[in-house]
């Protein structure tokens, strides 16, 4: 058995992002569609599952309807099992409210049966914020090796983001200090962790009377008693906490080496199949640098974009620099450009519905 | 509808020579289709959307990829506690064990799956064409003719007809006779290989086709003859709609290229009636940036590098920079590299067609490779 199958996991959900959208409106961050057929919180499952992991705890948010019809029975994971499998645990109320923290020790605490209830020693934490594909086999032999506390998963951040965890280090290479916010250049925490179950059990008793913060705020004046190393990430990493950051982010994968990385055909982003059929080029479509997922019907002119599923784009049409949801319907004549397009939405003939790059324009789900 | 009032018995075992190298390492039923589909999923999906839920999948011929796809039944929800689909190859006994030898001995040697099944009606279906059909309608016509067996038939072209399995009918659509491809046809109703039984009346019949030395066991030549000569009530059901043999490589071909066009005769997207099937997950597909898509078909994991036209693309098929791939089917897998030209063409499951090779002409009959194969300069 390799390290990370002794390995339980633990995916929150159940936290809000800093700046809500009506992209959030109705759903977790978790939920919120990705190139036009997954759902965030595809990329955390899929990357325990494909690393060989078959207990993975998911903790819901209050607006839960869209990830527990996602989920269904865990099997697009291979997670519906006779022995573990799947978990739906509860979150608080609170948590719905919370921005900063992706690790609310209250829904911890108030799930710690699922960590009394393992057989396995180490347990693998993630929120659901971040596009990535990781083979999490290297992270837990590494945390195994090094003896530490928690092991938790970093990368040098391009920019400043306030919305992800800094860790400071010391010079022994030990976590020393952690803030919400990173500079460019700053070690960023991709909300990705490891440690013994036993090591979370006894932070949860500690922290329990402290139960709205974050495990690692709390964690912050303990450093010295706790050992916490990062362990550095070379991968693609789309961290996704406010609508710029999804349509960048989302952007980022029309381009060839990034979707190929995330989208690895050896190790493949799991999702709920919605069997719909081949996406049909109706003479005369014009279609270049775009994504399009099943169902899809073209007629028009599409560029730059992300399609979701069942999305029509009728003749004379176009949509340009833009992401489109599901079953969205875009009629004779109109104009998308610079736009996020949610779900269900028909955009009559000769409406323009036009942003810029620098300010998306966003339009709510139709119904 | 009860739920054991019918069981669908679906004829997958045949080797479907006439589909040449696509079927050398897989069943007809088993062969890619439309894109995503497999040829099967029409006929499974019918059964799903029709409320059947118990179906008896016989195979024979190069079975492993058809099983694993079946799987549990799951991706057509027939994966149901006491229905869904069973499995059923051939099988040794006590007294040794022996091939299918037509498509009347192959459910003859599943009667004990049929008893212990037992219902009212079975359905005989073939897993080799498309069309939508619910099969609910066509029980009914059976049950409100009192009949013993129904034949569901199309009307095709009269010149057409010498080519089809040909039913005579009466105004009540009560069969008079059956001629297999008659010179001189006295009707143009034509036998699309789908039969409801009286369940009865099937087990009866099978058992004594079976001890019956001279009989080829099959349901057109033998046991629709033998049921007319004993004066059984037989009746025609008239299907009206799509309905295509996809058995040669020709009318693949042009079924495949049927699908294509804003409005087609068949309805791969219906959300009443869906098709559905056992897809992977694949992420979508990707068209790039010097990418020309034209009046085609595109599946979930294609990147699309180059010019296609009026082709179909199958799962994950990949379609170099300045490419061309033009009249032609991919099927899944298969890889066009860059500035290589297809044009006419089939290419079988993750078959390659090297950099610059040409495959295919617009003036020759269609160019097939079979799975996995490989199109270098010397092939072209």
């Amino acid at each position: 058995m390799s390290s990370v199958e002794r390995a339980v996991g633990l995916i929150t959900t159940n936290y809000s992002i800093r700046h809500p959208s009506a992209l959030t409106k109705d759903r977790p961050p978790a939920s919120v569609p990705v190139a036009g057929r997954f759902r965030m919180v595809d990329f955390a499952l899929s990357s325990m599952s494909n690393s060989g992991m078959r207990d993975i705890g998911i903790i819901l948010s209050n607006n839960y309807r869209s990830i527990i019809d996602h989920l269904e029975s865990g099997k697009a994971w291979a997670l519906d099992r006779k022995h573990g499998g799947l978990f739906l645990l509860p979150g608080s109320s609170f948590g719905t409210q919370r921005s900063g923290a992706r690790f609310l020790l209250r829904d911890l605490v108030q799930n710690s049966q699922f960590l009394e209830r393992t057989t396995k020693p180490y347990v693998i934490l993630s929120a659901a914020s971040v596009i990535i594909n990781m083979d999490l086999v290297a992270l837990v032999d590494e945390h195994i090796k090094s003896g530490a506390d928690i092991t938790v998963v970093c990368q040098k951040s391009e920019e400043d983001n306030p919305s992800l965890v800094n860790f400071t280090c010391a010079d022994d290479g030990r976590v020393s200090g952690e803030h919400l916010g990173v500079k460019a250049g700053e070690l960023a925490f991709l909300d990705l962790c490891v440690m013994s179950v036993d090591i979370l059990k006894t932070l949860l008793s500690w922290y329990k009377g402290n139960d709205y913060l974050d495990l690692f705020e709390a964690l912050t004046p303990d450093l010295g008693r706790v050992d916490v190393r990062p362990y550095l990430y070379d991968g693609i990493a789309l961290p996704v906490f406010s609508p710029e950051a999804y349509f960048k982010n989302s952007m980022k994968l029309l381009d060839p080496k990034i979707t190929g990385e995330i989208f690895n055909r050896n190790r493949p982003i799991h999702t709920k199949s919605h069997d719909n059929p081949p996406a049909k080029y109706i003479p005369g479509a014009q279609v270049r640098n775009t994504i399009a997922a099943g169902g899809v019907r073209i007629a028009g002119f599409v560029e730059d974009s992300i399609l979701g599923r069942d999305v029509i784009v009728e003749e004379g049409a176009s949509v340009r620099n833009s992401i489109i949801m599901t079953s969205c319907v875009i009629e004779a004549g109109a104009k998308v450009e610079n736009a996020i397009i949610d779900r269900n939405n028909v955009i009559a003939s000769r409406v323009e519905l036009k942003g810029t790059p620098e300010d998306i324009l966003i339009k709510g789900r139709g119904f | 509808m009860s739920k054991k009032e019918c069981v669908a018995m679906l004829l997958a075992g045949g080797q479907g020579s006439r589909l040449g190298a696509l079927t050398k390492s897989i069943a007809k039923p088993a062969v890619s289709f439309g894109g995503k589909y497999r040829i099967i999923d029409f006929a499974l999906s019918n059964c799903a959307n029709s409320e059947i839920n118990t179906v008896g999948v016989l195979t024979q011929y190069r079975p492993y990829v058809l099983h694993s796809y079946l799987g549990t039944g799951a991706a057509w929800d027939l994966d149901e506690a006491g229905g869904g689909i069973s499995v059923l190859p051939p099988y040794a006994t006590e007294s040794g064990g022996a091939w299918y030898a037509g498509t009347a001995d192959a459910i003859y040697q599943n009667i004990g799956y049929l008893e212990t099944q037992d219902p009212e009606y079975v359905l005989i279906l073939s897993g080799d064409h498309l069309y939508s059909m619910d099969y609910r309608k066509m029980i009914a016509e059976h049950k409100k003719n009192n009949a013993d067996l129904t034949v569901s038939v199309m009307q095709v072209p009269w010149e057409e007809a010498p080519r089809f399995g040909i039913l005579t009918a009466d105004e009540n659509g009560q069969i008079s006779k059956f001629t297999e491809k008659p010179a001189e046809p006295d009707s143009n109703l034509a036998s699309m290989g789908i039969y409801v039984f009286s369940c009865d009346v099937l087990v009866k019949a099978l058992k004594e086709d079976a001890e019956d030395p001279d009989s080829e066991h099959d349901f057109g030549n033998n046991i629709i003859p033998k049921l007319l000569a004993e004066g059984k009530r037989l009746f025609v059901y008239e299907f009206e709609g799509f309905w295509k043999d996809v058995g040669t490589i020709a009318s693949y071909m042009e079924t495949n290229m049927q699908l294509l066009g804003a409005e087609p005769e068949f309805n791969l997207y219906s959300k009443t009636f869906p098709i559905m099937s056992n897809e992977p997950t694949r992420p979508p597909q990707f068209i790039g940036k010097g990418a020309v898509v034209d009046d085609s078909i595109v599946s979930n994991g294609c990147l699309v590098f180059g010019d296609v036209k009026h082709s179909v693309l199958s799962t994950d098929a990949i379609v170099g920079e300045h490419a061309v791939v033009e009249d032609s089917i991919l099927l899944p897998g298969a890889v066009v590299e860059d500035r290589a030209r297809v044009v006419n063409a089939i290419l079988g499951e993750h078959a390659r067609v090297l950099e610059g090779c040409a495959f295919g002409s617009k003036d020759e009959d269609t160019s097939v490779v079979g799975d996995n194969a490989v199109v270098g300069k010397g092939d072209e």
